[in-house]
């Protein structure tokens, strides 16, 4: 059974304007780890939480009255992290994490539970639980062991343009639909900013096509109102290396798959 | 008629398949005209670890001045704001222009003797602008006809990590604090800079014209030079005739020239190599610049000619050379060469950058995206 629950030290977003992104408790706090006081320790998506309430703060800086901002949901996907829920509320507030509600689901549930909360992303390090998700059309992204070492300061989305990073996932018709209206949002914040100084970076990557490749990309992502700050064509050249330098909180991928040149 | 990838398919229908063979029947001709054109299938780009990769910010490979100049006057969104405009008009061809189109030229001559090889020379982009500006080199890209299939548009980070992450052996820039960090790195990196004139230079060989001291070489002879004179200078080097110097910057690039002419060498092309290396050094050949050869000798590397000008000026040498790239640390040689239409690149290496008098470094042009 879903139980949802407010976090009343946070001031509530606005629903129809919101972007509600869904960050799973096990990628927030680390499950075994308890640092005394019945408060968990920081997960790897610690430093994704930090940037994405850096991009509220900022958009309220350019106007108080901002209401495309980022609505942050933490969700347990099993019932031993719902058994926690006391111990995730304590600690969500201890580290005065943006969250604006709790989400307490199980296995069997959290995908309902992301459908009625109108998720429009949802990140887990759980590769199951991402790859579901993606299945029933809610936009999820893995988060890995990098994401610990991403920045906090700025948040970077990395799109993949020839959509070779998920190949297990077939993106339906729903997720990339649901694709494409995240990515137009997060285009719109990021017209809130400046071309310097943005709280958040928009990167894009084309692995396996050559420059024209790219340059295509670059115009699928214009024509959905997708201004892009970074660019990276690969032709060929091993991922890895580009990516620990990169350093994306997370991967899009699915705007462009039946869009291949 | 089938196209499997060792094919390639041009406008007019003549097929060039890699092993040349042209068994057709007449129909398949017919078929070949009437099909829409298809694009000569591009060779494919080697992996890095193969490749010797030269990395050229945007700002050298083409002509940007009166965009650089609206960003300095006017600032990043003015400047995004015209790039945009002018999406479709291609820039005009850069100091690196020429030195890239002669790699190329290495390139094709290296894949028709090696065709299965990744033993090639990759360039790739790597430029501070942001990515608006992206469709605008792509499309430049293509109108030159220039084969780079790899680049990174950092919007403004630092490109050393991804310098790093491409094991570029060579980065060419217009600014000169990212060159230095890149040296820092122990990347071989220059500062270029636009010739005065243009010099008509060979587009089949690649002529590449190296100083020695603190360039191929250490700093170590010149630190003696400086700090004692030249009297000092010539004992010393006489006295360690027989002791290699200790390398400098772009001793490694020099290295990885040798290794693709020793590749033209094994196909009988030593008088005519399509790659040509030089020293133009200021060390006279009668004394000091003896340890220059036997130092490039225990290193086991050759270079094609040396030129020892004992202290005279070094422009007239190059113009009569036409290298598509001279390196140098002293920008009194940098300047003096591209007075007289040579491409001349600064490396920020070494004793000589303490001494000069003239800043080095404009801090104002420092943000600017390259």
């Amino acid at each position: 059974m879903v139980s949802t629950v407010q976090n009343t030290d946070v001031k509530q977003k606005e629903s129809d304007h919101a972007v509600v992104v869904a960050v799973a408790s096990r990628a927030v706090f680390e499950p075994e780890a308890q640092g005394g006081d019945n408060v968990y320790a920081e997960g790897v998506a610690f430093p994704l939480l930090q940037a994405l309430q850096k991009v509220n703060e900022r958009l309220l800086e350019e106007n108080s009255a901002e209401s495309l901002l980022f609505d942050i949901v933490l969700i347990t996907t099993d019932s031993q992290q719902q058994q926690q829920s006391s111990h995730l509320i304590s600690s969500t507030k201890h580290y005065g994490l943006e969250v604006s509600r709790f989400c307490f689901s199980t296995e069997e549930d959290f995908i309902e539970s992301l459908l009625q909360n109108n998720v429009q992303l949802f990140l887990s390090t759980d590769r199951n639980e991402v790859s579901q998700t993606s299945q029933k059309g809610v936009l999820s992204a893995l988060l890995d062991e990098y994401t610990t070492s991403c920045p906090s300061e700025q948040l970077r989305v990395l799109f993949c343009g020839d959509a070779v990073i998920r190949p297990d996932t077939n993106p339906t018709p729903a997720s990339r639909q649901a694709a494409q209206s995240f990515s137009a949002q997060l285009g719109k914040m990021r017209q809130r900013f400046g071309m310097s100084d943005s709280p958040l970076s928009i990167v894009l990557m084309t692995s396996c096509g050559g420059r024209d490749s790219c340059g295509g990309a670059l115009r699928t992502l214009r024509s959905l109102g997708i201004s892009v700050d970074e660019a990276y064509c690969l032709a060929g050249s091993p991922r890895g290396p580009i990516l620990s330098v990169l350093r994306p909180h997370f991967v899009l991928s699915d705007c462009f798959s039946g869009l291949e040149d | 008629m089938s196209l499997n990838t060792g094919q390639s398919l041009t406008v007019s229908g003549q097929d060039l398949t890699k092993n040349g063979s042209s068994s057709r029947a007449p129909w398949e001709d017919a078929r070949t005209v009437l099909k829409p054109s298809t694009p000569t299938r591009k060779p494919k780009p080697p992996k890095p670890e193969n490749a010797i990769t030269i990395a050229v910010s945007a700002r050298v490979l083409f002509t940007m001045e009166k965009e650089q100049q609206i960003y300095e006057q006017q600032g990043m969104e003015d400047y995004i704001k015209y790039q945009v405009e002018h999406e479709t008009e291609p820039f005009s061809p850069g100091p690196a222009f020429s030195f890239v189109k002669a790699l190329e030229a290495v390139n094709t001559q290296l894949r028709e003797l090696y065709p299965e090889s990744e033993e090639l020379f990759d360039v790739v982009l790597m430029t501070n602008n942001h990515a608006n500006v992206g469709l605008r080199l792509i499309n430049t890209i293509n109108h030159h006809q220039l084969f780079i299939e790899r680049f990174c548009m950092t919007g403004g980070n630092s490109p050393i990590g991804y310098l790093k992450a491409y094991h570029a052996n060579l980065y060419l820039s217009a600014d000169p604090i990212k060159v230095r960090e890149a040296l820092e790195e122990g990347i071989a990196a220059a500062t270029m800079f636009t010739p005065e004139k243009i010099m008509e230079v060979s587009e089949t060989q690649l002529r590449v014209a190296f100083d020695g001291d603190a360039v191929l070489f250490s700093d170590e002879s010149e630190r003696i030079y400086k700090a004692h004179g030249l009297d000092k200078f010539f004992e010393h080097e006489k006295a360690h005739e027989n002791k290699p110097l200790d390398h400098g910057p772009l001793k490694c690039f020099l290295e990885a020239l040798g290794k693709l002419q020793k590749k033209f060498y094994a196909k009988g092309q030593r008088m005519d190599c399509p790659i040509r290396t030089y020293l133009v050094t200021a060390r006279s050949a009668a004394s000091s610049g003896t340890r220059a050869l036997k130092t490039l000798r225990s290193w086991g590397l050759e270079i094609d000619e040396a030129l020892f000008l004992a202290g005279a000026p070094k422009g007239p040498m190059l113009e009569k050379i036409r290298p598509h790239i001279f390196f140098d640390d002293q920008m009194f040689h940098v300047e003096g060469a591209a007075e007289m239409g040579t491409v001349a690149c600064h490396v920020p290496y070494g004793i000589a950058q303490r001494v000069t008098k003239r800043g080095i470094w404009d801090k104002d042009t420092s943000s600017a995206p390259k």
